[in-house]
């Protein structure tokens, strides 16, 4: 008797960077998840085609990033009369997003955490220090309260999103209740990044060979942003 | 929707067909019961009558007579000979605009293609049946689907001619009737319904009907177990329906015997069976994470709002979802990134991809099953529980093309969408459908929230071990009670199979 196949087992990505580093998540590698992520990598994919598999490949990795918030035990009672014991959600969340490519991951989120507070905050290279530099930010008031989902699609040197988690510590945002969501990291920048905040959750979709000498993610999938609102 | 014409409730007494019965549709009265056993094989063939008389001797007449006579009936198709006439070369074209071409030779007929949709009917599979056109005279590109007939009446001057077809009939009917009054009827037929002139009617009648008739049709009758009178044939008629009837009705005594209905999944005090232990079981149980265990208790409360309920359905349907996209089959596939680097991934390499939710609760899943799947094709059955014994009844089919066409099906891979397995009724008819259309076993992908461990997967499963099934969460086991509630339907608390602790009527609470 034939029983079905077994679905391919997940595997950590770790053919770039072994071992990972013990704060970065990956997603289960399956054949599947490969197939988004060669259609968004492609060049030659439309810009309808990049958005639908950007946005699944975005909600995989927002429902990995929440299994590592908090819950509490939760006992209800079901429509047919019978108890079942569950879980609650425990703690609020906000998203914060680095402008620009960040933003392409709201609609990700909202999908997933309904009505969620989305916070934006603007990095950009001082040409004078060549050092990231913070130009804007806008978070809920109540943010140091909250865990926050931080959201930039790529990370390629780490520059700035190590300045995002510096503004948001500022705000009184510990570490540990930061989550980073990207869906292509470098080894350097994980490697920068996770050194300088050890106790920040890094959940990551793919992690590339290397960056090229202009700082790009390789192979990659070209400027994130761009394609998803420019090209 | 043409093709079916459901009449009444499920639940009410059956009614009868009323209207003039249509040719080459599937006329139904009150849903399909299975036609399956335990096992998941098909118990028996359609049954089939093979009904052949001259032009005008009044086939159709007595075929309409006898789909009335039967009155409730699950489903019945009357399939016409003239739906097999050959595709033309353009000299015959030319010669059947000038009405001389023999439309009643035998020859015309395409009989290996008559039998071929016959047999394929008998089987209970689906047929494409070529549609002929009497304006152009000619056979039209698009053929009609066909599936799910209970009785089959072929009707035809050379119904009973073929010995093909001859070995498909259960029962051979000749209907026998005067030359001058089957003259008189083609006339009135040809004039008023198919716009020709009485000349053109005459000669054809004397230069090919009459010929044929007397050199093969009438012949035919030898073969035939029952002549029908023509006109005045209702005591005829009644006899054959008696005998139809009877032959039903033994098919359907040992049919009930071996049915696969609920009470035979599980024990009435909501003992679990005790073969089946989870692992035998082979199910894809979606990882048990923080969130997904969270989401479980927000649908599974009563207390839940319905605002919530529908955006956590939604939301855990998307993620089954992505995780049953596995089970399609993939390939390897190198590409070029925008920094000009080769990629090497993988391409996602099944021919055709396509849904079927079972409605109503199974419409739930739609919601992610479109956020994953955004450009295939999503169709639909409709089974509803006979709430007197718990027996499944079809009562609408609408698949996709991919699954429709025979060879397509073969290399379509199929998401069977339902909210539940719990006496796993539905689900057995769902998949002994697709089954039915020549779709793989194990290109069958099964989505649903909840499976019933103590339920009918065990059944299920041991009927279709290849059929992969993907579940976010399995229950203990089922009971008999009435569902707290509960709405629509027309009922008040009704008695049902409730999983333990389960979260209640998915449909009615994501729908009413």
């Amino acid at each position: 008797m034939a029983t079905p196949v077994a679905p391919p087992q997940p595997a950590t990505n770790k053919s770039q960077m072994n071992p990972l580093p013990p704060s970065v998540f990956t997603l289960p590698q399956t054949a599947q998840l490969e197939a988004l992520y060669t259609i968004i990598r492609s060049k030659e994919t439309s810009r309808g085609d990049f958005l639908f598999y950007s946005d699944r490949i975005i909600r995989l990795l927002v429902e990995e990033g929440l299994n590592h918030l908090p819950v509490v035990k939760k006992v209800v009672e079901t429509p047919t009369g019978a108890t079942y014991e569950g879980v609650g959600f425990e703690g609020k969340i906000c998203g914060v997003s680095i402008l620009r490519a960040g933003e392409a991951m709201e609609a990700g989120l909202r999908e997933v955490c309904r009505s969620v507070r989305i916070g934006k905050i603007l990095i950009q290279r001082d040409e004078e220090t060549a050092l990231p530099k913070l130009f804007y930010s806008k978070f809920p008031q109540d943010i140091a309260s909250r865990y926050v989902l931080l959201l930039d699609p790529m990370l390629a040197t780490g520059g700035s999103a190590m300045k995002a988690v510096e503004v948001l510590i500022e705000h009184g945002v510990p570490e540990d209740r930061i989550i980073f969501i990207n869906l292509i990291a470098s080894p350097e920048g994980l490697r920068t990044f996770c050194t300088k905040y050890p106790q920040l959750k890094v959940i990551t979709g793919w992690i590339d060979l290397g960056l090229n000498e202009k700082a790009y993610i390789i192979p990659g999938l070209g400027d994130f942003g761009e394609r998803r609102y420019c090209e | 929707m043409p093709d079916e014409i459901p009449i009444g409730q499920p639940n009410r007494t059956p009614t009868p067909i009323s209207f003039q019965p249509k040719k080459n549709t599937l006329l139904v009265s009150h849903g399909r019961p299975p036609w399956y056993g335990e096992d998941g094989h098909r118990i028996s063939d359609a049954f089939v009558v093979g009904i052949a008389g001259g032009s005008g001797s009044g086939k159709t007449h007595v075929a309409r007579q006898i789909v009335r006579s039967l009155g409730s009936i699950p489903s019945v198709v009357i399939l016409s000979q003239d739906s097999f006439y050959k595709h033309h070369t353009p000299e015959e074209l030319a010669l059947a605009h000038a009405s001389a071409f023999d439309f009643d030779h035998p020859d015309s007929i395409d009989m290996p293609m008559f039998a071929k949709c016959l047999s394929e009917l008998k089987g209970c599979q689906q047929s494409n049946i070529p549609v002929y056109s009497f304006t152009t005279h000619q056979r039209l590109e698009e053929p009609k689907y066909l599936y799910g007939a209970a009785i089959i009446l072929a009707e035809g001057i050379m119904a009973l001619q073929d010995p093909g077809l001859r070995e498909l009939y259960d029962l051979k009917l000749f209907v026998q009737c005067d030359s001058d009054l089957m003259l008189a009827r083609r006339i009135k037929r040809d004039v008023e319904e198919r716009g020709r002139d009485v000349d053109g009617i005459l000669e054809q009648y004397l230069r090919f009907v009459k010929p044929a008739y007397d050199n093969y049709v009438l012949p035919s009758q030898r073969h035939a177990d029952i002549i029908v009178p023509g006109s005045n044939n209702t005591v005829a008629i009644d006899l054959i329906c008696t005998h139809i009837r009877r032959k039903l009705q033994e098919q359907s005594n040992s049919f009930r015997q071996k049915m696969a209905i609920p009470h035979l999944y599980a024990s009435p005090s909501g003992i679990m069976i005790p073969e089946c232990r989870l692992e035998d079981l082979s199910l894809t149980i979606l990882p048990q994470t923080r969130q997904l265990k969270g989401i479980f208790t927000i649908l599974r409360s009563r207390t839940s709002s319905r605002q919530d309920f529908i955006f956590f359905v939604d939301r855990l349907s998307t993620v089954i979802m992505e995780y049953a996209l596995q089970y399609l089959p993939y390939s390897s596939r190198t590409v070029t990134t925008p920094m000009e680097a080769a990629f090497t991934g993988k391409v996602m390499s099944a021919k055709y991809v396509c849904g079927v939710s079972v409605l109503r609760s199974g419409g739930a899943l739609d919601r992610g099953f479109r956020r994953v799947l955004h450009d295939v094709p999503l169709g639909s059955l409709l089974v509803q529980s006979n709430s007197s014994d718990g027996e499944p009844l079809l009562l609408h089919v609408m698949l996709p093309v991919c699954v429709r066409k025979r060879h397509m099906a073969e290399e379509t891979w199929v998401f069977l969408l339902d909210a539940q397995i719990g006496t796993g009724a539905a689900a057995f008819m769902a998949i002994r459908i697709l089954l039915d259309h020549g779709v793989k076993p194990e290109h069958i992908i099964f989505v649903t929230f909840l499976v019933a461990r103590g339920g009918g997967i065990s059944v299920l499963r041991r009927a279709f071990p290849k059929v992969n099934i993907v579940t976010a969460g399995v229950d203990d086991t089922m009971q008999e009670g009435r569902l707290d509630g509960s709405q629509g339907e027309g009922s008040s608390g009704r008695q049902v199979w409730a999983m333990m602790p389960g979260l209640g009527q998915i449909g009615d609470r994501y729908y009413l």
